[in-house]
């Protein structure tokens, strides 16, 4: 039934709908290029969401675990045998994405008798100087982009709008700290426009994305806060930075839950009135 | 189905032979005069706060010297050490596979690879070189020095060259120059008036500076301490903080100090 091209287009459509709705109950991820390294954040309830890859590069993913960890074991493979065979120099988040990535995941998508990945996947590699920090973002039908100093995986393509504007807006990072701070707020951010704003429902009716991207109301200071903290009652934050600066060929670390509540006291002890 | 984690196989289905090296008929009709790169001493032995492993700089072909600046001692992982004795080629390679077979665990896996399954990991790399070890065209012979951290302690294990593992009690010696130290560690730790395993660092890294010496004495293939062209051999220091190398200033001041005088 699908030969005919328009009923493969309606089927793609039909595909497109069923991830946004898929997407619309994931933890959003944030990362973050900074003077120390690439900072990456996101909650998780129980799986993890951030690994390392190679030396310098970090995935982060949103979406089904069995599908990430399948694309994952690729990414690895990639690297690995490059990284034996060539140099570990030659192992870059480019290379990844474009050659490994893309292909599989866009192929998966339209390959309609056949089950999609349900991920979106954000490679972060860290360079030797901030300028050469590189992060690339897929999404679920194999589009990906690349940026230099902020990356987010979001429920939808209005809210990474909203979420890039909202960075631009905002100062520049330039300690852990200060990474930390802003990460986690554009996480709540992305949280709260998830599930206050009913424009994933609309978005499939009405399809005017430039209109819902300009009414899209940044969520004020203590709303983000609340749903911070709400969330880390429940579900655990998980933050791992390459640090430019480890002196080693290695630069993934994982933030300890410890050294997290030494740098987000906000978060961790809220003030109930 | 692969072996979860098992880098050596994921090499292989990319086409990746470990095997180039050997003789392609059988190990026989190899000529056994084709001088390979071989001769060194390396070794790893026991001191107060954990394992150091040294080994000469010198590389040589018959009585050639090729080289005067190789590293034979390796970093495998934060916390694991590999000496090489035998043909650099076959040695450098098994090096970058166990590298490469540790972080691949660890990153797929989510887990450190255990201490056991790092020494069975070098076990079956030598199993699996024994032809061109026979043959003579890649002959290894390992010393592995690693913190268990498990057992919280430091180890040495050593090997033949068809990948039989032998474990340590206070030290390990491999290569050609290794027959001298050997005598002088099982001296020294009998009747000397320190035993080897008690030594505090400074007195542990004079020591090993003077066996060097003594080896690169009787050893034209081992080449000591060359004070003139700043050459000491690479030492480095295995503990529960993991591998560190010691610096060659250090080494310079105690080789001024303590061995020449």
């Amino acid at each position: 039934m699908y030969e005919e091209p328009y009923r493969w287009i309606e089927a793609v459509a039909n595909r497109r709908n069923y991830l946004d709705d898929q997407f619309s109950q994931g933890n959003p991820l944030v990362a973050v290029s900074f003077a120390q390294g690439i900072l990456l954040v996101t909650v998780n309830r129980g799986t993890e969401k951030i690994y390392e890859i190679y030396d310098r590069i970090a995935l982060g993913g949103m979406g089904h675990p069995a599908d990430l960890e399948k694309l994952r074991y690729t990414l690895l493979d990639m690297a690995h045998v490059e990284g034996f065979q060539r140099s570990p120099s030659d192992v870059t988040a480019s290379r990844l994405m474009k050659n490994g990535l893309a292909p599989v995941i866009k192929e998966a998508f339209e390959e309609i008798f056949k089950a999609p990945y349900i991920t979106k996947i954000l490679l972060a590699e860290v360079g030797p100087t901030q300028d050469r920090d590189r992060l690339f973002s897929i999404n679920y039908d194999g589009m990906y982009e690349e940026q230099r100093e902020f990356g987010v995986l979001a429920a939808s393509s209005a809210i990474r709008e909203s979420l890039l504007v909202e960075w631009k807006a905002q100062g520049k990072p330039t300690s852990l700290q200060k990474a930390l701070e802003v990460s986690l707020r554009l996480w709540g951010i992305s949280s709260l426009l998830q599930t206050s704003s009913p424009s994933l429902d609309t978005e499939e009716s009405v399809p005017t994305p430039s209109e819902a991207t300009s009414e899209t109301i940044i969520p004020d200071d203590e709303a983000i806060t609340v749903r911070i903290q709400e969330t880390l009652d429940k579900e655990s934050l998980e933050c791992v930075l390459l640090d430019r600066e480890s002196g080693k060929m290695e630069t993934y670390r994982a933030l300890s839950l410890t050294e997290l509540k030494l740098l987000l006291p906000q978060y961790f002890e809220p003030v109930k009135e | 189905m692969r072996q979860q984690g098992d880098f050596l196989q994921v090499l292989q289905e990319q086409g990746y032979a470990m095997d180039n090296l050997f003789p392609s008929t059988n190990g026989n009709g190899v000529s056994r005069h084709a001088e390979v790169t071989t001769g060194t001493t390396v070794f790893a032995m026991k001191y107060a706060d954990g394992v150091l492993v040294a080994g000469d700089r010198r590389a040589t072909a018959g009585n050639v010297v090729m080289y005067d600046r190789t590293d034979k001692v390796l970093e495998i992982d934060r916390f694991s050490v590999m000496a090489i004795a035998g043909v650099p080629a076959t040695a450098f390679e098994m090096a970058r596979v166990l590298e490469h077979s540790f972080k691949y665990y660890r990153r797929s896996q989510l887990q450190d690879m255990s201490f056991e399954g790092k020494l069975r990991a070098l076990s079956t790399l030598l199993k699996n070189n024994a032809p061109a070890a026979l043959a003579g065209t890649g002959t290894v012979v390992p010393v592995f020095a690693g913190y268990d951290r498990l057992e919280e302690c430091g180890k040495i294990f050593f090997y033949d060259i068809l990948g039989a593992e032998f474990e340590a009690v206070e030290y390990a010696v491999s290569g050609s120059g290794s027959t001298t130290i050997r005598g002088i560690l099982y001296y020294m730790n009998r009747w000397g008036n320190d035993p080897v395993a008690q030594m505090n660092e400074e007195n542990a890294l004079t020591f090993v500076l003077r066996l060097m010496t003594s080896a690169a004495e009787f050893d034209s293939a081992t080449g000591g301490v060359d004070a003139q062209a700043q050459l000491y051999p690479i030492i480095k220091r295995v503990s529960a903080e993991g591998v560190r190398t010691i610096p060659a200033e250090r080494l310079k001041t105690l080789f001024s100090e303590k061995v020449l005088t």
